[in-house]
Formats: C-alpha cells, structure tokens, sequence
C-alpha cells in the first residue's frame, strides 16, 4: 500500500485515533498507552505497529524503557486529500459503532 | 465534446459488535444514532426498491432513491445534496458475517471532486475535531 493508504488505514479505527489523541499530549510507554483499553495487549501491539507504518509514530529508547511518540507529519501530508464525505460517513459510522459496542456492554 | 466530469469515491469500514440483520435494521431506523437520518431535523424515509428519502440538517437537503434493499446483505440508494452539486451520487452499503459480529462497508461512489468539498482546511479540522490536544510541533497555517 502506498503512504496515503497506510495514513487513512490507520486513523480508521476509533481505537488507533484515541492512542493518537492519548500520544499527542506527549511521549508514552507502552503499557501506559495500554491502560485505558478494555483490549488485550497483543491488540493494541497490532494497533501500534499499524500507526507505526504509516509514519504516525516513533519509538526511542531512553536508558532501558522505551518511548513513543506522535509524528504529526503525515497528517499534514494527506489533508489536503480528505474530501468532506469521507469526514461525514466517518463521523456518522463511528457514532453508529459506538451505539452497538455500548448496547453489548449493556447486555453484559 | 463534454469533457467527462471527475469524481472519487469514499469508502470507510467498521466492525459492527451485533449480527447482519440488527445491523442492517439499524441502518434504516431513524432512532438510532449514527445513520444519515437520526440527525436529521426533518427525515422523509421510505426503504424499499423505488422509495425515497429526505433529510434536512442545518439547511441543507438530502434526497434519493433506493434500488437495492436486501436485508441483511445490501443497501443501495442514490444520493442528491448540494455538496454533489445537484447530481446522482450512489451509496452501496454491505453487510458480511464476521463471526458473531458484521463487517460493514460503506462506499459513497460518484461525487464531484470540488475544491469545495476536499480542502486542506476541511482536512485539518476533521483532525483537529478527532485529536484533542496540541497537533504535533508545527503551527496551523490554515485558518
């Protein structure tokens, strides 16, 4: 896939956008990034290194932990190619997952 | 000669947690969040091959015709805004089993490409609708 696809991929799926949002405030570790999901680890490794594909993220190594962080860049990139339609249905379809996700919590 | 009009298509998935059929029915209901006409302020909305539909949300109108409804695998129906200027854009939606949950694909075929409807500002604000906090280290330029 090229860059844009691998870009769109990645922020196609609310899980992936809310460790971007949690990455924008700053550089974290990875069971930090974990924490807030009710997911297993192994899914959120596979969330990450999807991001890490696309260019969404970096790690680096600080003495024996590592940290990763948001790289802005890409987004940047592709900004210009999102057409208001592609915001619309993302927006409508999100919404329409979550009312699901929250009625099998419910029933739980 | 007229010269052929460009268009794109959007296509965007979800993994729904519910069976095809609730899926399907929850597409077409308007008491349920996220589809196109739960939002709406005014909703006409008739789903079967031939019905129509209207909505309205913040002046602007919605129109189309369906012509395919197949539960629990496919819905298809035009698409008319001012944001397709007017003209037939066409909304395939399907349904597949994906173990006990669906995978929903929705693909919007056939809208004008306008500068209008696909720009860096719409871009940046669909991102910074999404990502709370600071975006990255750049500045916005955009405004």
């Amino acid at each position: 896939m090229d860059q844009l696809s691998d870009v769109l991929t990645a922020i196609s799926h609310p899980t992936r956008r809310a460790i971007i949002g949690q990455l924008a405030n700053g550089p974290a570790r990875f069971l930090d990034i974990a924490k807030p999901f009710d997911t297993a680890l192994n899914a959120v490794t596979k969330h990450l290194k999807l991001l890490e594909r696309a260019g969404l993220i970096e790690r680096e190594k600080r003495g024996r932990e590592v940290f990763i962080s948001f790289r802005g860049e890409p987004l940047r990139e592709i900004a210009g190619w999102l057409h208001e339609y592609e915001r619309f249905w993302n927006e409508r379809l999100d919404q329409f997952e979550q009312h699901f996700r929250n009625k099998k919590k419910e029933k739980k | 000669m007229k010269e052929a009009k460009k268009t794109l298509d959007v296509r965007v998935e979800r993994t729904i947690p519910a069976a095809p059929g609730e899926v399907f029915d929850g597409w077409l209901n308007p008491t349920i969040p996220g589809n196109p006409w739960n939002a709406a302020e005014k909703f006409i909305l008739d789903p079967k091959v031939d019905g129509l539909f209207f909505w309205t949300l913040n002046d602007t109108s919605h129109y189309g015709r369906f012509t395919e409804v197949e539960r629990p695998a496919r819905i298809q129906h035009t698409w008319v805004s001012p944001n397709t200027l007017g003209e037939e854009s066409l909304v395939t939606l399907t349904f597949q089993k994906k173990g006990e949950d669906t995978l929903m694909t929705l693909v919007h075929s056939g809208i004008p490409d306008t500068d209008a409807g696909r720009g860096h500002e719409k871009g940046w604000n669909y991102f910074l609708d999404i990502f709370p906090g600071q975006f990255g280290n750049g500045s916005r330029k955009e405004k």
